[in-house]
């Protein structure tokens, strides 16, 4: 007997798909990423409005460069690094950078212990230095941060969507550390 | 990994819940002008009316080269814009009522962005479309609000060096229009009757909300102009 599997489609068949014109291939596709794609551009622009336009922006054009996009390579970092220079060339066009906020209230995690108010608050405090000394490092630096330890892309990944080799992005964040341990020393 | 890196990993982003992007993206690379045209029943009768009605502008000898349609407006792509006219800053806006007058004249409440005192005066044009001046990011724009069911159709014709984009404001509907000069024209679905088409320099940005299409113009960037018609219920 002969079982009718109807399995979900591997990321290069959608590609080959949509490079041949499949329009739902590449819907499933940005259905995929566009959760990686929104947050990227927001923690790149600090605007929403910004970030919801890169990351279409970033969607379209992708599906126009499939036919540039090599064949076998993994498709997220590439996708990810269209979407943030969307974002980037936004946020120069428009000659500022929004400054990113930490939640309303971090959840305990379970386990933890339930920290007392004063604790909370110093945590919080210590919390909301840390992110506006991120905020004061230049472009380069804070957006390497930002990709690295914000969105928890690989070193490799951070390369990609920043365009730069991944040595780069090393160098790049061993020098933000360094400015962070001094401003909060 | 060092305490610094933890506590950078631990640190909790406020980031908004991403819009869900498909559809527009779809739209943009179909080819098709948006998505929910397919959803509207009487596209086809109101297509038929408005390309009638871009026949019907004088001397507007072009050629249609693509077309869009959203509540009260349609966009068209044309080869050759029609003769225009440079607008003052309230000519061709209709009468300058009080606020309450000109929503009475209209039957429908102004939508606005939240101010500190609402605005003094409206400008209404046929009874059917109300107008304000707003400041926003350091610039004046012109706020239009029409119910999408009227007769007045805004028309606007758009050549090559003009940008004609789908948007979304908060999940409704847009249209965006960008760069080089394009030409609005108030037109009455049925019985042809148009305004003499008015330059727009400025970027426009038209969207749905509810039974109103409205329509923001001004210097603003996209960003801007999606940011401001968020804000206005």
């Amino acid at each position: 007997m002969t079982a009718v599997v109807d399995r979900p489609l591997d990321e290069p068949e959608l590609v080959e798909r949509a490079r041949r014109g499949d329009f739902r291939a590449w819907e499933t596709i940005v259905r995929r990423y566009q959760g990686i794609a929104f947050r990227t551009a927001y923690v790149l622009s600090g605007n929403a409005a910004d970030a919801e336009e890169a990351a279409q922006d970033g969607f379209v054009k992708a599906y126009r460069a499939l036919g540039r996009f090599r064949r076998g390579a993994p498709l997220r970092p590439w996708l990810l690094r269209i979407v943030a220079n969307e974002a980037r060339n936004r946020r120069r066009s428009a000659g500022r950078r929004e400054r990113l906020a930490l939640r309303a209230a971090v959840e305990d995690r379970p386990g933890d212990a339930v920290p007392s108010p004063e604790a909370a608050l110093l945590a919080r405090e210590a919390r909301e230095r840390l992110l506006a000394a991120v905020e004061r490092l230049s472009d380069d630096h804070r957006d390497a941060v930002a990709c690295r330890y914000f969105l928890q892309l690989s070193e490799e990944e951070t390369a990609a969507a920043l365009g730069v080799r991944r040595g780069t992005v090393k160098s790049r964040l061993a020098r933000a550390l360094e400015r962070l341990r001094e401003e909060l020393s | 990994m060092t305490e610094l890196e933890r506590r950078l990993l631990a640190l909790e982003i406020a980031v908004p819940e991403g819009p869900d992007l498909a559809p527009a993206v779809l739209a943009r690379i179909e080819g098709r002008p948006f998505p929910w045209r397919r959803a509207a029943v009487l596209g086809i009768a109101v297509a038929a009316v408005a390309i009638a009605a871009a026949f019907a502008v004088p001397q507007a000898r072009t050629s249609i080269l693509r077309f869009f349609h959203l509540g009260a407006a349609t966009v068209e792509r044309v080869d050759t814009l029609p003769p225009a006219v440079e607008r003052s800053k309230t000519k061709g806006l209709g009468r300058a009522l009080p606020l309450d007058a000109a929503e009475g004249a209209v039957g429908f409440r102004l939508a606005l962005p939240p101010l500190r005192e609402r605005p003094e005066h409206a400008y209404v044009l046929g009874g059917e479309l109300a107008s304000v001046f707003l400041h926003a990011h350091g610039q004046t724009v012109l706020l239009s609000e029409l119910r999408s069911s009227n007769e007045l159709l805004l028309k606007k014709m758009a050549g090559d060096a003009t940008f004609v984009e789908p948007a979304q404001v908060g999940g409704s509907p847009g249209i965006w229009i960008a760069g080089a000069p394009h030409t609005l024209t108030y037109v009455d679905r049925h019985f042809g009757y148009h305004q003499q088409a008015i330059l727009v320099r400025g970027n426009v940005l038209i969207w749905i909300r509810g039974p109103l299409t409205l329509r923001l113009e001004g210097k603003l960037t996209r960003a801007q102009a999606v940011e401001l018609a968020r804000s206005i219920y």
